[in-house]
């Protein structure tokens, strides 16, 4: 996240405006913070000044630590916090210097644009382009901004021959270097942002895990299914006793103290470990959100004794269960299973799960249906979908787009009314989900 | 006192409780327990979020009021019970005299949990809710009221109002987002794994035979598996103090290529990392 110079400066404009007492600055910063994002309401900041009182302004790094505990509530809040305070903090040397460079800054910037409109042009037209991306070309190094004049320089002369064809070429060639100096601005600002690694990649989105959070991915897949085995495990010791009174044993419990019911005894609860079997899209954007639900439920040693695993997109394949005794291997077999990346028709794929012999669905499984419901022929899914839930025993549908969506989609809407239908978007929301199977 | 004194009094009472803490932590804990604001210190499992509360209160000489958060945990774990047995027997008794019982829902009857121990406490105590991200959000609603008002409401028995006010510390391994209204309520602490000076700081604190340049050949290869994208269950920091103490029941001087092998089970919990660093060539190079 980059703080804006224009916020910064105009809140702190105004606290100079007043005497500068330990509120008036603690009521700038505040409102600071605020501008930034963060939600500081009255109470922090009353804590905030009655620590003030107790810290004087002496000794930065106390002011900073006491200021951080009251007013930033998260890791992630703390790293705004951490950036507003170097910038609001400072000496008046410092603060002087900080805005003569961001002055400076802002008239390169502004030097760079005004040498995008005048001296780059078309057949003597300037380059017509939004005004983001012109702020892209001011941020663009040297090296990139000279190579595109230099295209520019160089076929400029040839436009005489073939107007339209080079003007096209030119823009393209323009348009394509921006598009991708945005992209890695917008790279750059994401890496910013996720620096508090663990803790965002379980509340993001799968979808816009990238290559090089596999990996990560997985190991946290790891850490969070071993917790929640072990918290299985505990709850189960723990909860050695069910609300419901168990009347005859505190009856006959009771015989031993004259008829005086002096223990209560509880039902026991019976935990036995489910039969799952799953049924996963692998068709094209798919294949990654089901690769990590697999990596769940197959993890979870404490909530399925065994699992059944099919691979469906237009086609339905079922998966040989030491094929995937190595995950690392899965999107290798998935790949190459000839399943992988066609559209998806999950009245086919249940059909198939419906027919199986000996019965794959009895009473005594649960059916896991990870798929974003985008399906084709949904009367028949609808319909193959009503079979499943009348024949297992219970059907759990993992939907790894946000539920806010879910309104806008026919396939949602329609199959979701037949089943228990969870978002899972983000590997929290995954983890969430596989543990309330048990 | 003066400010910068009162912190390093602080710090040396948390010191002499054998807790070494940073400049940080020291003042955001004076902080929260001068303005009376709960605690919540969240950070990866193993960097000493509980120990800063059982240093807490030692340090501030109270006593210490624990409560273990899990899923499932209600009122009546955390809170207050009735003592069924002893109503029943007072119920009994009162039909053989033939007289009537009063007051089943009193005093007399009430089992306290940790929660109304610590408001009912002469004393303020320091109270220890440790995991509260494992407890249901519902229980964490149902802190709040503990936590803004200092009171908690018994159904048959009316409201219970702190008779001191207790210096709560709420900790949390993140493993679910808390709730944006516990969170106000809180002054916020960050607990990152110590750094390889306050971990040597640690280790020779803790134990006292150990060498100094052992402790701090330890602290460096500890802070490399943290960094080592090859483990996945970090070291904490009771593990590098095991570590340590097991290279000293070796009589080992230093950790090299044949004591570090030898002994990583005592900082590796997990068969797979064990294998992986042990494959590494890096992590022996990063000793010597």
């Amino acid at each position: 996240m980059t703080i804006s110079s224009e916020a910064f400066s105009e809140v702190r404009d105004g606290g100079e405006a007043m005497a500068p007492t330990p509120a008036v600055k603690l009521g700038g910063f505040v409102r600071f913070l605020r501008a930034q994002g963060l939600n500081v309401g009255l109470r922090e900041s009353e804590d905030a000044l009655r620590a003030l009182a107790l810290t004087g302004f002496e000794d930065r790094e106390v002011v900073r630590a006491a200021l951080r505990a009251l007013l930033a509530s998260s890791r992630r809040e703390q790293q705004v916090f951490e950036r507003c305070f170097e910038l609001y903090f400072v000496s008046r040397e410092a603060f002087e210097a900080n805005q003569a460079a961001l002055a400076q800054a802002q008239q390169e910037l502004e030097a760079r644009r005004r040498e995008l409109e005048e001296r780059l042009s078309i057949a003597g037209r300037p380059i017509e382009l939004r005004e983001d991306l012109k702020d892209v070309y001011a941020r663009m190094p040297q090296s990139e901004r000279d190579h595109l004049r230099d295209v520019v320089d160089k076929y400029s002369d040839k436009m005489k021959h073939a107007p339209k064809l080079y003007e096209g070429f030119i823009r393209s060639v323009f348009m394509r270097s921006l598009m991708e100096q945005q992209m890695l601005l917008e790279d750059a600002a994401e890496g910013a942002m996720q620096a508090d690694g663990d803790a965002d990649m379980m509340f993001r989105d799968i979808g816009s895990f990238r290559e090089a959070d596999i990996p990560k991915a997985r190991q946290l897949i790891d850490q969070v299914t071993r917790r929640i085995n072990g918290e299985i495990v505990a709850r189960r010791k723990s909860a050695g006793r069910s609300a419901a009174l168990d009347f005859r044993r505190t009856i006959r419990a009771g015989l031993s103290t004259g008829g005086a019911l002096c223990r209560l005894r509880h039902k026991r609860r019976h935990s036995r470990k489910k039969r799952v079997v799953m049924l996963c899209d692998v068709s094209g954007s798919m294949l990654q959100f089901s690769e990590f639900a697999i990596r769940f439920v197959k993890s979870l040693s404490e909530v399925s004794e065994h699992s059944e695993i099919y691979l469906f997109s237009e086609q339905v394949q079922r998966v040989n269960p030491f094929a995937l005794q190595n995950m690392d291997l899965f999107n290798g077999y998935v790949r190459s299973s000839g399943v992988w990346g066609r559209g998806t028709n999950v009245g086919r794929a249940l059909e198939a799960v419906l027919a199986a012999s000996p019965a794959v669905l009895t009473p005594g499984t649960v059916l896991l249906i990870l798929s974003d419901a985008k399906s084709v022929d949904l009367d028949r899914a609808e319909a193959s979908l009503m079979r499943a839930v009348k024949r297992a025993g219970s059907v759990v549908w993992m939907n790894p787009i946000p539920e806010a969506k879910w309104p806008y989609l026919k396939g949602v809407t329609r199959l979701k009314a037949h089943c228990s239908m969870v978002p899972c978007g983000t590997l929290d929301e995954l983890a969430r989900a596989c543990a309330r199977l048990v | 006192m003066h400010m910068r004194e009162a912190l390093e009094a602080l710090k040396q009472k948390l010191n002499a409780e054998d807790y070494i803490a940073d400049d940080a932590l020291v003042t955001t804990l004076y902080i929260a327990a001068k303005l009376n604001r709960p605690l919540l210190i969240e950070g990866a499992a193993g960097v000493g979020k509980t120990e800063v509360a059982k240093a807490a209160a030692r340090g501030l000489g109270r006593e210490l009021v624990r409560l273990q958060c899990y899923e499932g945990l209600d009122e009546s774990k955390a809170l207050y019970e009735w003592n069924y047995q002893k109503q029943l027997l007072a119920i009994q008794m009162g039909n053989r005299s033939g007289q009537s019982v009063n007051g089943l829902f009193g005093e007399e009857y009430l089992l306290e949990r940790p929660l109304l121990k610590s408001i009912r406490s002469e004393e303020p105590v320091v109270l220890l809710v440790d995991e509260i991200d494992k407890a249901d959000a519902e229980f964490e609603a149902f802190l709040l009221e503990l936590l803004s008002e200092m009171q908690v409401t018994i159904p048959e028995y009316g409201t219970v109002r702190a008779r001191s006010l207790p210096f709560i510390v709420l900790t949390s391994n993140h493993t679910r987002p808390l709730s944006e209204a516990l969170r106000r309520r809180c002054a916020y602490l960050y607990l990152e794994y110590p750094d390889v000076a306050r971990e040597v700081q640690i280790l020779t604190k803790k134990l006292p035979g150990l060498d100094e340049a052992l402790a701090e050949q330890v602290a460096r290869a500890v802070a490399w598996l943290r960094a080592s994208e090859k483990v996945t269950k970090k070291p904490s920091v009771a593990e590098s103090l095991d570590w340590a103490e097991a290279l000293m029941a070796l009589g080992a001087k230093e950790l090299d290529e044949e004591s570090a092998p030898a002994t990583l089970g005592f900082a590796l919990k997990n068969n797979d990392d064990i294998r992986e660093i042990m494959a590494d060539d890096d992590f022996i190079r990063s000793l010597l």
